[in-house]
Parts: structure tokens; C-alpha cells; sequence
């Protein structure tokens, strides 16, 4: 894992999620795609330290919800992830679209109702379309974004060979 | 000197990374939310460029002619210049009309740049930078366009900014009047808010004004305007009512924070 690189793309992903992104009501979640990514096309250790880094970044940009529920959610669907990659293997886009969908309801929903219970967060009444949306939106955008972040990290990706 | 590397189990960095998400989440959120706000602080000129850019996106732009280079050059810097002016005199024409509405004598208004805009359904926040964060406090009425849009959340006075929960943010909660009843107006997330349970119908259209609040509001103040009427599910007798902002909160660039009492 080249981390240099890693922090790089990180850096430059959550400053365009708060501040080119910010401004439109739906959009996709950046970060959750970067999550699938290196949960997908690393070895397991890489993956856990890579998906709590980013919950760390998602929860600097993620004001106004507290710090702490987005590195626990993404830390522990990145890893889970990580750990499912070992046995079923998620090359096709298709199945990528579907572990962005699923992985950023799960870490949405996830996020949310931690704050709520540890920091009494209110809920917004369109919670559930507004986390919708937004894996709808990753799960379109993200395997089109899976080459160029490769294409940076120096991974080799092959969509249609076996393991 | 060979060194020898140490090598982590799996479970012990998912044991410690979870457990520092766990510090973050327990601590108190004045202290982690100076973080996010450092964040915006030392990237503040990406995250302006790029709500620039999207505020540009969104706005018709006229067709330029085509000029020569020293023309251009010439006539951009007459631009600026004009510019410079027009700002100027916006700014001092924004100060002078707050200074000069009579209800708010001996009041002090800070000019703020918003430098980042946050409007999901999830949350509205906004985060400014201010020039002037003395007798800014948590809060605070925030104006844009002069109407209420929310409340300073944080202050960060050692970098100069602060965060504004906005009226539509679900935490939002503001005593309200609307026709000649009061209520609590609560932000709904998707850049509205709602006052529920409501005896008499009301006009679409209607203002609504936020109430004065002792020390931080001398007069009401609009704070948006009616866009729904419809009657409350479980009793239909009453009326929900929902409010959109009076402003474009979306397009905003600068905003002006009141305080009540300046300090000389």
C-alpha cells in the first residue's frame, strides 16, 4: 500500500465532498467509494487501517454531526467488507455498484442512529430518502471512479479474470 | 542496524481504531468540533474555490466578446477595480441599513464570509469566517439577506470562524410568530422547517417572524415564509404548517451576525 498516495487522494477527495459537493442537496458520498475500493483491492490490514482513516476524514468534513460515528461505522463495514472480499469476490461492476449501495445505507444508518444515541442528535424527518439517494448516487458514480483512483494508487485491477 | 518490524494482528488495529472512533464519539462535542472547524480553517481556500465554483455552475454566465490580451488584461483590471467599489459600497450600504433601523441602536453587526455551505437533507450548516469574533458567542442571531437564517453554534475565535446551525437543521428550534399565533418552528432538513399542531389554517405566502429572545434579538425578525398549509395527520383539526427560508441559503456569500450589547 502506498500510503503517501493514499493520503493524498483522501485529502483532495474529502476537500471536494465539503466544499465542491456540499452545496447540492443530493449528491454521492465520495468517501464511502474510496471505502468499497480499498476494502476490495487491498489485503485485510490495509483495508481496516484505510476504512477507519477515511471515517476519520468523512467525520472532519461531516459537521454538523459529531466526530467519532462515521470512523466506527466505516471502520466496521470497511473491515466486514474486507473480510466478505475473502470470500466472494466483488470484481464485476455491477456487484461493485451493489457493495457501494449497501455499504453506504449500512454506514448511514449506522452513523445516524449513533449520534442519536450517544449525543441525542435529532433525526431529520427524510432521513431514509436522503441515505437512499445518496448510495443510489455512489453506486451509480462509484465503479466508473474505481479506475482513476487505481489508476493513482498503482493497483492493477482486472474486472473480468478470475481471482 | 536491522530493524525488526513489528507486526500488529488484525484484531488488535480494528481493537484500537475502534476504540479512538469511541474517544472521538464520547468527548465532548465543543472540543471535537474544533477539529472539523481547523479542518475548514487550513483548507479554506480549496473548500471557497470550490463552492465558488458551484455557485458559478448554477448562475447563467453572459457571453464575453472576443478582445486582444492587453485589452483583456486592461479590462479585467478595470473590473476588479469596479469591483472593489461595487463591494465596498454594498458592504457599507448592508452596515449602514442595520445601523440605521432604530429598534437596533447600540446594536453591532459582523460581517462574515461563508466559506462553506452544507444543505443535505441530514444536516444545514453553515461555517464563516469572520473578520471580527469579538462579543461573538453561541447563539447569536445570524442574518442573510436580511433575514434570520440561524444560529452561531461554535465560535472558533483563535482562527476566526464559526459555525451557524441553520434554521432548517434538525436541531433548529425557534419561537416563532406567524399571522397573530405563537409557536416553535423546527428545522425539517430538507431546506425546510415545520411548525406543527397548529389551531387556525394560514395563508401560503405568509411571513414568518422570529421572536424577540432577550440579549441576542431586540424585534422580530423575518425569518421565512409559508409554503404548506396541510392538516395534522393524527388530528385533523389542527394544521402542520411548513416553512420555506426567506433567502436562497444555498446562494449565500456573506452573512451578518447581530450582537446585542457590543462590548466598546
Amino acid at each position: 500500500m502506498r500510503w503517501f498516495r493514499f493520503a493524498l487522494l483522501i485529502l483532495a477527495v474529502t476537500v471536494l465532498q465539503k466544499g465542491l459537493l456540499a452545496r447540492w442537496s443530493s449528491k454521492p458520498d465520495l468517501l464511502v467509494i474510496l471505502l468499497v475500493f480499498f476494502a476490495i483491492y487491498n489485503n485485510t490490514s490495509d483495508a481496516i487501517i484505510s476504512s477507519f482513516t477515511i471515517g476519520f476524514a468523512a467525520d472532519l468534513v461531516g459537521s454538523p454531526m459529531p466526530m467519532g460515528p462515521q470512523m466506527i461505522s466505516f471502520g466496521l463495514f470497511g473491515t466486514l467488507l474486507a473480510y466478505l472480499h475473502r470470500v466472494i469476490a466483488i470484481k464485476r461492476m455491477p456487484y461493485q455498484a451493489l457493495a457501494i449501495f449497501v455499504t453506504s445505507i449500512l454506514t448511514g444508518f449506522l452513523t445516524h442512529l449513533l449520534a442519536y444515541i450517544t449525543k441525542g442528535e435529532p433525526v431529520a424527518a427524510n432521513i431514509y430518502a436522503v441515505v437512499f439517494l445518496t448510495s443510489l448516487y455512489s453506486s451509480i458514480v462509484g465503479p466508473f471512479l474505481f479506475l482513476p483512483s487505481a489508476w493513482w494508487m498503482r493497483i492493477k485491477i482486472n474486472r473480468f479474470g478470475r481471482r | 542496524m536491522a530493524r525488526k518490524r513489528k507486526k500488529v494482528s488484525r484484531r488488535m488495529l480494528f481493537t484500537w481504531f475502534t476504540l479512538t472512533g469511541c474517544i472521538f464519539l464520547f468527548a465532548p462535542q465543543n472540543l471535537t468540533s474544533k477539529f472539523q472547524l481547523a479542518f475548514v480553517h487550513v483548507f479554506r481556500w480549496p473548500l471557497t474555490i470550490g463552492g465558488n465554483l458551484v455557485m458559478t455552475a448554477q448562475t447563467q454566465q453572459p457571453l464575453a466578446g472576443a478582445v486582444s490580451r492587453s485589452e483583456t488584461q486592461y479590462l479585467n483590471y478595470i473590473a476588479n477595480l469596479e469591483e472593489t467599489l461595487a463591494q465596498e459600497r454594498k458592504k457599507f450600504k448592508k452596515l449602514y441599513e442595520l445601523y440605521n433601523t432604530h429598534v437596533w441602536e447600540g446594536t453591532d453587526y459582523a460581517l462574515a464570509d461563508v466559506i462553506t455551505a452544507t444543505v443535505d437533507g441530514s444536516g444545514n450548516e453553515l461555517t464563516i469566517d469572520c473578520r471580527k469574533t469579538t462579543g461573538m458567542a453561541k447563539g447569536q442571531f445570524v442574518l442573510g439577506d436580511e433575514s434570520i437564517i440561524g444560529m452561531i453554534s461554535d465560535v472558533f475565535p483563535q482562527i476566526s470562524k464559526a459555525t451557524v446551525d441553520l434554521v432548517t437543521d434538525p436541531k433548529s428550534r425557534m419561537p416563532v410568530k406567524i399571522a397573530e399565533f405563537k409557536s416553535i418552528m423546527k428545522g425539517s432538513g430538507n431546506n425546510s422547517a415545520k411548525i406543527e399542531m397548529v389551531k387556525n389554517k394560514v395563508e401560503v405566502g405568509e411571513n414568518v417572524f422570529a421572536l424577540k429572545k432577550p440579549g441576542f434579538l431586540d424585534a422580530p425578525m423575518v425569518v421565512g415564509k409559508v409554503s404548506e398549509c396541510n392538516r395534522n395527520q393524527k388530528n385533523p383539526s389542527l394544521w402542520d404548517i411548513t416553512v420555506v427560508p426567506a433567502c436562497n441559503i444555498e446562494q449565500l456569500e456573506d452573512v451578518a451576525v447581530i450582537i446585542m450589547n457590543p462590548q466598546k
